[in-house]
């Protein structure tokens, strides 16, 4: 068996990391002080690595497929209104009452726009997309996966982005980054 | 105990919802007690039963009036199924309501096992709780193999998960699954309840299944659909064919609405989740009201008193949502080796069973066995939760290390 078990293609590591997001945000919820910050760290890059590859290798590849550009677009407007979400929750105190409430309602949305590409874009990829394709595209979404921080890591990031947004966002961008780079790799 | 014959409830009259009174919230898949979801599961299935029940009567009774009283009725009580069954979230798939389906199988039915006073009706919930108590294992190791959760994300712990009677194992001759009725008139009216009460879990399952299996594309989810279901439709005739024949109509009717009251009843005490109690304590209110409404109609058409059909010393005791872990797994280790033969229990392989084995499985391994390979074969192992030791039937204990161990 492998190390990764289970992974035969890009949609089921992004299952797997649907169901891992579920798992963090119970986490966050359940802890407190340091190791909330910690927990909510940890839940920040991994929406960060998640929502890059949909962005840069699974939308893209959905497009492909005739009628499916209005489900595409749904979900990235979905994606959007997370994202703002979670803008807002970067720099609140992980331990006041609105964090709380405000945690909650992110996570509904994140969950429920996991709920949606479930049913409405991942079975059209397994139907429509080559399985060889989707095979090609798991260790891409993986690698970036394995080289993203496990939170953030002052002076990893660059310091305009410090100075600019803090280490959370900058995790992110680096995400991006390195899924954008294995992306264009996979292509070349 | 509380007897709801002696109740009057919300008038009939002022029973019909309107749209923002059927517009419920949906429970936080996320955070729920599962015993709620169990109990709405179940409520679900007796509301079904209940609109199902009403229009066979409609369909063969001839009296106008009557016609006219069961369609209103009817139609609160499809009301009251709507309410309950949309307290399900659309967040959760289809695989996890399954997930709670085959959990409400097992916890329902066992208690209903230890609380029946009829020796040969008990044995009827023992046999049966060890098939469902097996489909939850094949289900939840679908369950990560399709979506790649776990299904202690559902269950939460208090519901074990391991093999139970093997599914493949759960196919009778059809002649096999008919038991012997109860006597309508000597039975203790709670096994009436109980007889009712699992009968239509079951059927709701069935019902459930055989109309979401085919929504699935991966060829491994089609099958095992299909082949619980007609598991499951076995389940129902082996229910069924517990009750009275000899009950008439009015009386049939008695017993459900009745058998609601207990059940909501039940469920108001027990219920962690004080919105969803408002909403046990709402049905048993109007289903009050039903009864009293039967109850005339026995009366009318049968010239009996409904304490002759349930007697009168009020509802049994609370039917209770709790694990049952100890007492599943004494029955593993002592009926897993059971199966039918006519109206009875048995232990060899005969011929007749023989015969069914091979027509249905025609020597290829069923869907619950493939489910199982293809999940080792994915993930390298089979998926279990055995929160109090290994399995109590050594020949079915996971074959290798598990890393859930």
């Amino acid at each position: 068996m492998p190390d990764d078990p289970g992974i035969v293609d890009v949609v089921g590591l992004l299952l797997t990391q649907h169901a891992r997001i579920e798992e963090q945000f119970l986490l966050v919820i359940g802890a407190s002080g340091a190791a909330r910050q910690e927990a909510f760290d940890d839940l920040v890059r991994l929406l960060a690595v998640h929502e890059t590859a949909e962005e840069e290798v699974v939308h893209p590849l959905s497009r492909t497929i005739a009628g499916s550009d209005g489900v595409v677009d749904d979900r990235l407007d979905e994606e959007r209104q997370a994202k703002e979400m979670l803008a807002a929750l970067l720099d609140a105190d992980v331990d006041s009452t609105g964090f709380e409430a405000s945690l909650l309602m992110l996570r509904t949305a994140v969950l429920t726009h996991a709920r949606h590409e479930e049913r409405y874009e991942f079975p059209r990829l397994r139907a429509k997309v080559p399985a060889d394709r989707l095979r090609a595209l798991a260790p891409v979404v993986r690698a970036a996966e394995a080289a993203a921080p496990t939170r953030p890591h002052p002076g990893v990031e660059s310091a305009k982005a410090n100075l600019v947004a803090g280490p959370a966002l900058a995790v992110v961008d680096q995400a991006r980054d390195l899924v954008r780079a294995a992306a264009r790799r996979a292509r070349s | 105990m509380f007897n709801p014959l002696d109740h009057k409830g919300i008038p009939l009259d002022q029973q019909i919802r309107n749209w923002r009174e059927l517009n419920v919230e949906p429970i936080d898949p996320e955070a729920v007690d599962p015993y709620t979801r169990c109990r709405i599961i179940t409520m679900n299935g007796i509301e079904v039963e209940a609109v199902m029940f009403s229009h066979q009567f409609a369909r063969v009774c001839p009296d106008p009036d009557v016609r006219r009283e069961l369609a209103y009725t009817r139609f609160v009580e499809n009301q009251q199924q709507r309410v309950v069954n949309w307290l399900l979230p659309g967040l959760a798939s289809v695989l996890e309501t399954t997930l709670g389906y085959e959990q409400v199988a097992v916890d329902l039915t066992a208690w209903v096992a230890r609380h029946e006073p009829d020796p040969y009706l008990k044995q009827a919930y023992e046999f049966g709780v060890l098939e469902d108590f097996d489909h939850l294992y094949r289900y939840a190791n679908l369950y990560e193999m399709v979506e790649r959760r776990k299904a202690e994300k559902i269950v939460d712990g208090v519901t074990e998960v391991m093999p139970g009677r093997p599914t493949v194992a759960e196919f009778r001759h059809p002649f096999d699954n008919v038991n012997d009725p109860y006597a309508k008139d000597d039975v203790d009216p709670r096994s009436k309840l109980h007889a009712l009460t699992i009968l239509s879990a079951e059927q709701q399952v069935m019902i459930y299944y055989m109309n979401t299996g085919p929504q699935y594309m991966e060829p491994i989810a089609r099958q095992l659909y299909q082949e619980i279901s007609l598991i499951e439709q076995e389940h129902v005739t082996h229910y069924e064919s517990l009750l009275d024949p000899g009950e008439t109509w009015w009386e049939r009717l008695v017993t459900h609405e009745y058998n609601e009251c207990w059940l909501y009843w039940s469920f108001m005490e027990q219920e962690s989740d004080p919105r969803i109690k408002a909403i046990w304590e709402l049905h048993l209110q109007m289903e009050l009201a039903h009864l009293q409404q039967a109850a005339d109609l026995l009366r009318r058409h049968d010239g009996r008193e409904p304490e002759q059909i349930v007697g009168d010393t009020g509802l049994p005791e609370p039917l209770k949502f709790e694990p049952n872990k100890e007492y599943l797994r004494h029955l593993l280790a002592t009926q897993i080796d059971l199966t039918k033969l006519g109206a009875g229990y048995v232990r060899e392989a005969h011929e007749r069973f023989e015969q069914m084995q091979e027509r249905i499985h025609g020597g290829e391994q069923p869907p619950s066995e493939a489910v199982i390979d293809a999940h080792r074969e994915l993930l390298g192992d089979e998926y279990r939760l055995e929160t109090e030791g290994p399995h109590p039937v050594e020949s079915l204990r996971a074959r290798e290390g598990s890393r859930r161990a």
